[in-house]
């Protein structure tokens, strides 16, 4: 991977985008082969350590419902031991950024925000020690479609602004073709394609590619006919 | 306030004070090795089956029992650790108390501390691995706050279980509001029961309610709350640790420490013994009420307790395990003298000058009414009786010896409280009971005692024991305690006894009058 690219790892259920995921940081252990971040051996580095650098959000968001919500924001600097006044100040910079104003969220404990609100925290989290990867596990699964559009559009403008290479795993193809700079498909555990959106919905390489291109073709479809009858 | 209650109240704070010491203690380190303990086995899933199974054993040893038997280990343990490393352990008092009551405390805290770090979210372990904790800050930042409110929950069911099982320590010689129980019970004396009874369950109501506070503070996150509740522990903590730390400040001289058996006689002779040591030798002492009778000798041979009141024969059949009968009472006296000293260093100071024997009594009219005089004319009628007697009688020899002389073999045999085996002869509950002869009930329900007419029983004189220690560094307390000898006859404690049983007195007054009496000529 190139950096500051976002690449996708899409395919069905129990295709190994999860696992594939999780090995990068180690959550789960590779049986062969190696991973490296930055030219590095992941294995050369403690878990802790190698996760301290790697930013990790995940579908249940997982916010430590005991912290408010600046102390969950700052939890993996406190862990590398920054002092309080650049823990909260790098937390309210960070609440700014994924718009949550921290004058007013940043005492809120988890359970008083809502389930976006929830997750913009998770992602200022994961952004808090300034990693250079994140790893994105279907973040937005489990929002409302407008909330989950919002949050898409955010981390687009905050990629954007920050820079940082990221790995996100989705079965939502729409979201793929939205925000991938590149797309890799699995099936059974193994790639079976990478390319651009764009390269995936014009030779796709084989039927199961084809298969999970079919849906947006076919909604674009259904929506331009509407917005046509509309127009017409 | 009426005489009885004010003198039960104003034993109340030394009793609460010692209950809270033993109970925190008891808590702090059963929290201290539960934890720990739960945490660990958390990581070690294999383990968790046996360690909860060998914590739920624990719980189901009757709590009397378990106190009962720290007592031996805590001796055996004393012994190994004296010869290797030099080390004086007590095994009597606080310590057995306080080792069986942390043993007691362990399940409950345990099991939830297992249970709440189990139950805490999956997604929130990964995500704290997942922000970069190493194990041990996961367990720290993450997994013990989440699992807090449980442990404590934990720790709040063995608070209520610990505060009410530390009333059972008083017979392995630890001070609790048990004493007020036990005491009270033997002695009929229903304030110091009821007293004892309500501050219990007072403390456990207080502590239980502290607690909730805090288990709800800390579920609900709200400090107010959970400050409140740690206010009110921390008083107990601060009550309970400047007591302790005035005791050993303001000390002075050790006490001499007077041991009781539990049964009324003894009391009563405890503080004869005690108000003796007071005013003649002018030395502090204190009472060590309602220990185990083999408690008791183990008790003094190690320098635990510095004086008690033992029977001689007793001493001849339990401790000197002497089977043959001796001719008379002066004979066995001299010889359980010699014995004493050259065995274990123990001085038998005095014979206090009466007998209080095992003796088996009827109703008069029942006795008159089946011709029955000495114990030769029960065997014939024996089969067609029930009789009662306290819980050590028929394990003593003495039993043996009555049934094998006299061909004794009653219909039914009934262990009771001595308190009440009086009651139940008088009631027709029972037909026989193994009465002690001092008892004033004797006289009060209007008993006969049947003679020993082919002499089974050993004389049992009563005699004032003192410990190796004492004799050696206190010969004062010794020769103070000398002109007790002959100084009290059977009909002379009969009365004491009564006063106490019958007439509602308190030991203490009685055995305090008897000083002062004794005294004024």
């Amino acid at each position: 991977m190139a950096a500051g690219e976002c690449v996708f790892l899409v395919g069905g259920s129990g295709c190994g985008k999860t696992t594939t995921l999780k090995m990068v940081n180690r959550l789960v252990e590779p049986t062969t082969g190696r991973v490296r971040v930055d030219g590095r051996d992941t294995c050369d580095l403690e878990p802790h350590a190698l996760r301290r650098g790697i930013g990790y959000v995940f579908q249940q968001v997982g916010l430590f419902p005991h912290l408010s919500v600046a102390r969950n924001v700052a939890i993996t600097l406190s862990l590398l031991g920054a002092p309080q006044p650049e823990q909260d100040a790098r937390a309210d910079e960070l609440l700014m950024l994924v718009g949550l104003p921290p004058a007013e969220y940043r005492d809120r404990m988890p359970h008083q925000l809502s389930g976006g609100q929830q997750q913009r925290v998770g992602i200022a989290r994961a952004l808090a020690a300034r990693p250079g990867l994140m790893l994105l596990d279907e973040p937005f699964g489990a929002l409302d479609p407008v909330t989950r559009d919002r949050l898409q559009q955010s981390f687009q403008d905050i990629r954007r602004e920050l820079g940082f290479t990221s790995i996100f795993v989705s079965h939502d193809m729409v979201e793929a073709l939205l925000l991938a700079d590149r797309i890799a498909v699995m099936d059974g555990g193994r790639i079976i394609q990478v390319g651009t959106p764009r390269e995936l919905l014009v030779h796709p390489d084989g039927p199961a590619v084809s298969a999970l291109m079919e849906t947006p073709r076919r909604h674009t479809a259904v929506v331009d006919a509407l917005l046509a009858e509309a127009g017409a | 306030m009426s005489g009885p209650w004010a003198e039960q109240l104003a034993l109340l704070p030394g009793y609460l004070v010692a209950h809270l010491q033993l109970t925190l203690a008891a808590l702090l380190l059963g929290t201290a090795v539960s934890v720990p303990l739960g945490v660990w086995v958390t990581r070690r899933p294999s383990l968790e089956g046996p360690v909860l199974a060998v914590a739920g054993v624990v719980q189901t040893v009757p709590s009397l029992a378990l106190l009962a038997i720290m007592v031996p280990l805590l001796g055996a343990l004393a012994v190994v650790l004296q010869g290797a490393v030099g080390v004086e352990l007590r095994s009597i008092g606080f310590l057995p108390a306080l080792v069986a009551l942390t043993l007691y405390s362990m399940l409950p805290i345990l099991r939830n501390t297992v249970t709440g770090i189990a139950g805490v979210d999956p997604a929130l372990r990964e995500a704290a691995a997942g922000v970069g904790m190493t194990g041990r800050q996961q367990l720290a930042r993450v997994e013990l706050p989440l699992a807090l409110p449980v442990i404590v929950a934990g720790l709040r069911t063995a608070t209520v279980w610990v505060v009410g099982t530390a009333t059972l320590s008083t017979p392995v010689g630890a001070t609790s509001l048990g004493n007020y129980i036990f005491s009270g019970l033997q002695t009929r004396n229903q304030a110091a029961v009821l007293v004892g009874c309500v501050a219990a369950a007072g403390l456990a109501l207080l502590l239980d309610a502290a607690i909730r506070g805090l288990e709800i503070g800390l579920a609900q996150r709200r400090r107010g709350v959970a400050a409140a509740a740690l206010a009110v522990l921390g008083l107990l903590v601060a009550v309970t640790v400047g007591a302790t730390v005035a005791d050993r400040l303001g000390g002075g001289e050790t006490p001499v420490r007077i041991g009781s058996k539990t049964f009324t006689e003894q009391y009563i002779l405890a503080e004869v013994l005690a108000e003796t040591v007071r005013r003649e030798a002018g030395r502090p002492s204190e009472p060590v009420p309602s220990l185990g009778s083999t408690v008791l000798f183990d008790a003094l041979r190690s320098d635990q307790i510095d004086l008690y009141i033992d029977y001689s024969g007793t001493i001849w059949a339990t401790v000197m395990k002497r089977e043959t009968l001796p001719d008379d009472r002066d004979a066995v006296l001299a010889e359980v003298g010699t014995w004493l000293r050259e065995n274990h260093g123990i001085e038998l100071v005095a014979a206090l000058g009466f007998e209080n024997t095992y003796a088996l009594g009827m109703r008069r009219a029942q006795a008159e009414q089946l011709g029955i005089r000495r114990i030769g004319d029960l065997a014939r009628v024996a089969s067609g009786l029930e009789i009662g007697a306290d819980y050590e009688f028929f394990a003593r020899p003495e039993w043996t010896a009555l049934a094998d002389t006299y061909g004794l073999a009653f219909g039914k045999q009934r262990s009771m409280d001595s308190a009440l085996m009086y009651q139940a002869v008088a009631s027709g509950e029972v037909d026989v009971i193994s009465a002690f002869s001092t008892d004033g009930r004797i006289a009060g329900y209007d008993l006969q005692l049947l003679e020993d007419d082919r002499g089974v029983i050993p004389p049992y004189d009563a005699i004032v024991l003192a410990a190796p220690a004492l004799v050696r560094e206190r010969p004062d307390v010794i020769e103070a305690l000398r002109p007790l000898a002959g100084s009290i006859d059977a009909e002379a404690m009969q009365r004491m006894n009564f006063a106490v049983d019958d007439g509602g007195a308190s030991p203490e007054s009685v055995g305090r009058a008897f000083v002062e009496d004794h005294q004024a000529p």
